[in-house]
């Protein structure tokens, strides 16, 4: 597997803090992946994102991404690899309408202007807001703000999008269809994605969870390794996934196996024990 | 406080080419010292419905009655301060919300503003930042030097901290830690058994069948249903137009209906859930 991005030994301590922010960080991201990353409020998602797109300079330690090591010189020519979209939408809007917010980082990128309103038209059309792209932005509800947000960084079409929080105010049926878009063009364009998430059944899309804690990693497994930390899991602020939880309060009257098993696999170990009867 | 809409229509830039109905004749009974949830999809109305109630919005048509005041599209600015003290609202986006220089004073202002002496406001900012799952030492932080979830847990606070009689929360859960989310909602639920009004606004359909005594749905604008949840998470009718997601034990139970098992009625919560398997699987 390939490297996109290579964290060692970092280190961040926000100005007036005494408290790091990042601990020793090391952590290797590679291409076409999906990794999720979890944890507690305040346990460094957001800045380990921060440092990563060169916006704050880290204390010590350096980041790789796709073989350059980030520095002042290429911090520019690094950023337009990676897309965020950040925790809190409002952040991001610069534009009057929604087209001229999508449209901004491809100004950026130079792109002539015929080409550019295709592109635009095109992420609008992709996350379902392409009726809203002359309104301004602040007037959208909570949710298209998200999905204009994400518009935004699908436009640049970056090899590296970070999505920090960014479906946490869409419906059920609205965040099922976004993930899904995502993946799609993970796959299709060689895309890699770092998703941060209190969702749980999110995570189940990744190939990997990294869990963070006061700035340090604690646990960097696949999903189902994760999933079976029990008790330890909301130590760390999260929960287990529902088939976890429902197991739990059936195994004392139901005979179910001791590892986790997904929704799917519960449901045919229950089909086969009420078959039985 | 008992709420009623009755027949509210909200148009955004009514006078302009680009109108468009937040609200779309809305009659709605929200009862007093209840938990009433208000779902719906994206953009179908919720934050606009709820800003009525403290009139940060006013009908364009119709009116609602909240307590013993009525606010329609003829009511001004003036004396809302009795109003917004017995109805506190969390903003969708906490940020919006705080703008003091330090935590405590953020949190203080609003029992301030509301005549708690300054001595009263700031025990209520010292026993409210415990409640939120934060320590004594985020006081005296700026709040924008916050994660996102201390934020909400600061603007949930500042909001409680002025104790008002009905308790507006749009998405307050979203950004929160899974831990802090059921720590905040059990911390709603003792609120409202100490007589609190709640109104909550989310897309967590579990928190919906396990925290609210009962339930409206947001369409485009219009109130497309409203009543228990255990009969709102059974209508067939808006399953089937695609107006309500279920919560994931009713979720697996349709699922688990594919074979052998059946239910008369979708469970909604973990425990009715695995109370019907139990049963169905060992006969008793
Ligand atoms: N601008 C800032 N100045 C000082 N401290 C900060 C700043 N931003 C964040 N912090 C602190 O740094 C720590 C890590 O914050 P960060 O935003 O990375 O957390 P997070 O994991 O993203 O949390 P959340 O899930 O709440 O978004 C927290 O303790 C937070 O209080
Ligand atoms: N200031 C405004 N000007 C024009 N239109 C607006 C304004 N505020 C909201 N709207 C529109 O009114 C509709 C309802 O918005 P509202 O914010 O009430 O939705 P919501 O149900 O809270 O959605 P979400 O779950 O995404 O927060 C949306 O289509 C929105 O774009
Ligand atoms: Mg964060
Ligand atoms: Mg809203």
């Amino acid at each position: 597997m390939e490297k996109i991005i290579s964290i060692k030994n970092l280190n961040y301590t926000y100005p007036d803090s005494k408290k790091p922010a990042i601990n020793n960080l090391t952590v290797d991201i590679y291409k076409n992946e999906w990794l999720s990353i979890v944890g507690k409020n305040g346990s460094g998602k957001s800045t380990l994102t921060k440092l990563i797109d060169g916006l704050i300079d880290a204390d010590s330690g350096t980041i790789e991404i796709d073989g350059q090591e980030i520095n002042e010189k290429n911090i520019w020519e690094v950023r337009t690899k990676i897309g965020i979209v950040f925790q809190n939408p409002d952040h991001q809007f610069v534009g009057a309408t929604v087209e001229d917010d999508v449209a901004f980082g491809l100004e950026n990128q130079g792109m002539p202007r015929e080409q550019m309103v295709k592109e635009v038209d095109h992420a609008l059309e992709l996350v379902g807001m392409h009726k809203f792209k002359k309104r301004d932005p602040q007037t959208l509800s909570g949710g298209q703000k998200q999905r204009v947000a994400i518009a935004g960084v699908l436009a640049t079409r970056p090899q590296i999008i970070i999505m920090d929080e960014s479906t946490s105010m869409l419906d059920p049926e609205g965040r099922r269809t976004v993930l899904n878009l995502i993946q799609e063009l993970r796959q299709q364009q060689d895309l890699t994605i770092i998703s941060i998430t209190h969702d749980i059944s999110e995570t189940e899309l990744s190939q990997r969870i990294v869990v963070l804690n006061d700035g340090q990693i604690v646990r960097d497994d696949i999903p189902r390794n994760i999933y079976d930390m029990g008790t330890d899991l909301s130590k760390y602020g999260l929960e287990e996934p529902f088939s976890d939880e429902l197991m739990s309060t059936l195994r004392n009257s139901v005979e179910l196996p001791e590892s986790y098993l997904n929704e799917e696999e519960l449901m045919k170990r229950l089909w086969k024990l009420r078959s039985n009867m | 406080m008992e709420i009623t809409f009755e027949h509210v229509t909200h148009s955004y830039d009514a006078n302009s080419p680009m109108a468009n109905l937040g609200l779309d004749d809305v009659s709605l009974k929200i009862n007093d010292k209840k938990f009433t949830a208000i779902v719906g999809q994206t953009g179908s109305g919720k934050s606009t419905l709820v800003r009525h109630i403290n009139a940060l919005l006013k009908p364009t048509a119709g009116k609602i009655i909240v307590g013993d005041r009525v606010i329609t599209s003829e009511t001004n600015n003036k004396n809302l301060k009795p109003l917004r003290k017995k109805v506190g609202m969390v903003f969708q986006f906490p940020e919006s919300q705080l703008f003091e220089e330090t935590v405590e004073k953020d949190i203080m202002f609003g029992p301030m503003n509301f005549g708690f002496s300054e001595s009263e406001a700031k025990d209520a900012a010292h026993k409210m930042i415990e409640l939120v799952g934060l320590n004594q030492d985020y006081l005296q932080k700026s709040p924008f030097d916050l994660s996102g979830g201390q934020m909400r847990r600061v603007a949930i606070a500042g909001v409680l901290a002025s104790n008002p009689e009905t308790i507006i929360l749009d998405e307050p859960t979203a950004g929160l830690d899974p831990v802090g989310r059921h720590e905040i909602m059990d911390l709603f639920k003792s609120l409202q058994t100490k007589g609190k009004t709640i109104i909550l606004i989310t897309h967590n359909m579990d928190d919906v069948a396990n925290y609210a005594d009962e339930m409206a749905v947001m369409s485009q604008g219009k109130l497309v249903a409203s009543g228990l949840p255990s009969d709102v998470f059974n209508s067939q009718k808006l399953l089937e137009d695609d107006l309500l997601t279920l919560p994931q034990s009713a979720q697996f139970a349709q699922s688990l209906a594919k074979k052998y098992f059946q239910f008369d009625k979708l469970p909604i919560t973990i425990d009715e859930l695995s109370a019907e398997i139990k049963q169905q699987v060992n006969g008793d």
